[in-house]
């Protein structure tokens, strides 16, 4: 297997609404920004593989077709990776695998999601409760999302996790936010501010929830010969995990105390490959998918950045900030700085090499060298990719 | 045909053209192999689950095959008791598939023997009161009510 190296990274800014783009344009300003990133033109691409989630948000089945000849790609191979909040990481495993195996020499992952063509957020969340298994679930109106809650009210019953303490996830990643002109939603809040917020799904106020937002990301991956032909200094994809639950949102075997076994599995075999034996000494940064502030809490226990139980431990003490020993979600992650669904595990790469890079300004973690970006979907992460990436 | 967005016109917004537009598919799906725990549900107020004759696993929702196994299962009635393992308190109209109105209960009960919860609301219990392990019982709609999808019971305390 070829080593899989990022040449080219690019995204457009995230925001609740691109009123002035349709989704095939926002895909076209992400790959024109990687390609010039990159130092590449579209005829170095010999593949694509589109992350784009929800058939309901771009009002089309098969929305990957309608921007593939669109980019001058036409007669090039395609395909698209559609599971649910991981559909950006399942599709940088896809192209990982594209260029690993020798298929093709150089693979362009586009993310994107235009989520505010949906009449309203109820329609909206409608389309995502048809994620739900279809004979048994979805006919309860129940979102995937609300079993969420249900891990997070665990968490609290079994650790003493508080509300208080999943507000502070909040003020750190919509504050840091502050520091990525592309974020969606930078704010300058208190624990508070958050706690005065509307209940949504008890514990979880409107601000604990991941943003719902619209914009593209794009990356470009090579193997290690084709890597020297481009632009800037390769960031290398050492360690891809993925792992797969039950969708059902109740049905867990019992895996002792891991409440996302799914991501837990992922993790563990992306460290596997990568050769991370201690998480917390060696992973400089982390961009996780915080769909709710609570979970970002529990995943800082799944990643092995601290024990069971410790997760709103780690986050008090500042570890998980900016100038901790492991930052989370230094561009906003999901709450503070987009949540463009298919996109987000593209971006979220997009970011961490950016890290690596030494090229992320104000958010610039440093000395950063080894960074995680993890994303998952379904109910309660049953799906969940895990990526390890390395300067 | 008047109130079909798809029918008309285009509104215009900042310079922008903004089109109105549906999706909307019906369905007669077939439940297939799965038919039995709906009509059980709709005309008898069962709750039908299946057990691996090789393992004794027993599933509710019920499933065909053991996925562990590869043999089928055989059905069996499920106990309509069993506790609480997970639950949330939903306080927002969330979509018009929605059954109740909020606030309501939402969370997993294990039934009696089963080795995975099914998800369902709770009612006739205070939210204070909620806690894993807590038993409890199913309550089925009136035989009219009833429409064979599982939102035709609920939880109730014992």
């Amino acid at each position: 297997m070829s080593r899989v190296a990022v040449v080219g990274v690019g995204n457009t800014p995230f925001k609740a609404r691109h009123i002035d783009k349709t989704f095939q344009r926002l895909a076209y300003e992400s790959v024109k920004s990687a390609l010039q990133d990159a130092g590449a033109a579209r005829d170095d691409v010999d593949s694509v593989v589109y992350a784009i989630y929800n058939d309901f948000f771009e009002r089309c089945a098969m929305p990957d077709l309608h921007i593939h000849y669109l980019l001058g790609l036409a007669r090039k191979p395609a395909l698209r990776v559609t599971t649910g909040g991981a559909t950006g990481g399942y599709a940088m495993r896809a192209a990982y695998a594209e260029v690993a195996s020798g298929l093709h020499d150089v693979v362009m992952v586009v993310g994107v999601e235009k989520v505010a063509d949906v009449a309203n957020v109820m329609e909206m969340i409608k389309s995502i409760t048809y994620a739900a298994d279809p004979f048994f679930e979805a006919s309860l109106g129940a979102s995937p999302a609300g079993s969420y809650g249900g891990a997070i009210l665990w968490h609290m019953e079994n650790y003493g996790t508080t509300e208080e303490d999943m507000a502070r996830v909040v003020v750190k990643n919509k504050g840091n936010a502050r520091n990525n002109p592309d974020a969606h939603s930078p704010m300058d809040i208190t624990v508070a501010d958050v706690l005065a917020s509307p209940m949504v799904i008890y514990p979880l106020k409107i601000l604990d929830h991941c943003l719902n937002s619209e914009g593209a990301a794009t990356v470009i991956l090579a193997n290690e010969e084709a890597a020297g032909r481009f632009a800037g200094k390769p960031v290398w994809m050492t360690g891809v995990g993925a792992s797969n639950e039950s969708g059902r949102q109740a049905e867990r075997d019992d895996v002792g105390d891991s409440l996302f076994p799914a991501v837990k599995a992922s993790a563990d075999r992306a460290y596997a490959m990568a050769g991370v034996s201690d998480p917390a000494g060696s992973i400089d940064l982390a961009e996780v998918y915080d769909s709710f502030s609570g979970v970002e809490i529990c995943l800082y226990e799944e990643f092995g950045f601290c024990g069971r139980g410790e997760g709103a431990r780690f986050l008090a003490d500042g570890r998980a900030s900016a100038g901790g020993s492991n930052p989370v979600n230094p561009s906003g992650g999901l709450i503070g700085g987009e949540h463009a669904i298919g996109a987000t595990g593209v971006y979220q790469v997009v970011e961490v090499v950016r890290q690596i890079r030494g090229e992320a300004g104000a958010r610039q973690v440093a000395g950063a060298r080894r960074g995680l970006a993890q994303s998952m979907g379904g109910a309660r992460g049953a799906y969940s990719v895990s990526i390890v990436l390395e300067g | 045909m008047s109130d079909d967005p798809r029918f008309k016109p285009l509104k215009e917004q900042d310079g922008f053209a903004i089109i109105p537009d549906r999706w909307k598919i019906d369905y007669f799906a077939s439940a297939g192999e799965l038919s039995r725990f709906f009509l059980e549900l709709k005309d008898n107020a069962k709750i039908m689950g299946t057990r691996c004759p090789s393992c004794g696993s027993l599933y509710c929702w019920p499933r065909s095959w053991c996925h562990e196994c590869y043999v089928d299962c055989e059905w069996v009635e499920m106990s309509p008791r069993g506790e609480v393992v997970v639950f949330s308190r939903i306080e927002i109209n969330l979509n018009d598939l929605q059954q109740m109105q909020p606030p309501f209960i939402q969370g997993s009960v294990l039934l009696e023997g089963a080795r995975y919860p099914i998800v369902s609301f709770f009612r006739d219990v205070a939210f204070d009161d909620m806690h894993k392990g807590l038993p409890v019982k199913a309550v089925f709609l009136p035989a009219e009510e009833r429409t064979g999808r599982i939102r035709d019971f609920y939880f109730v305390p014992e």
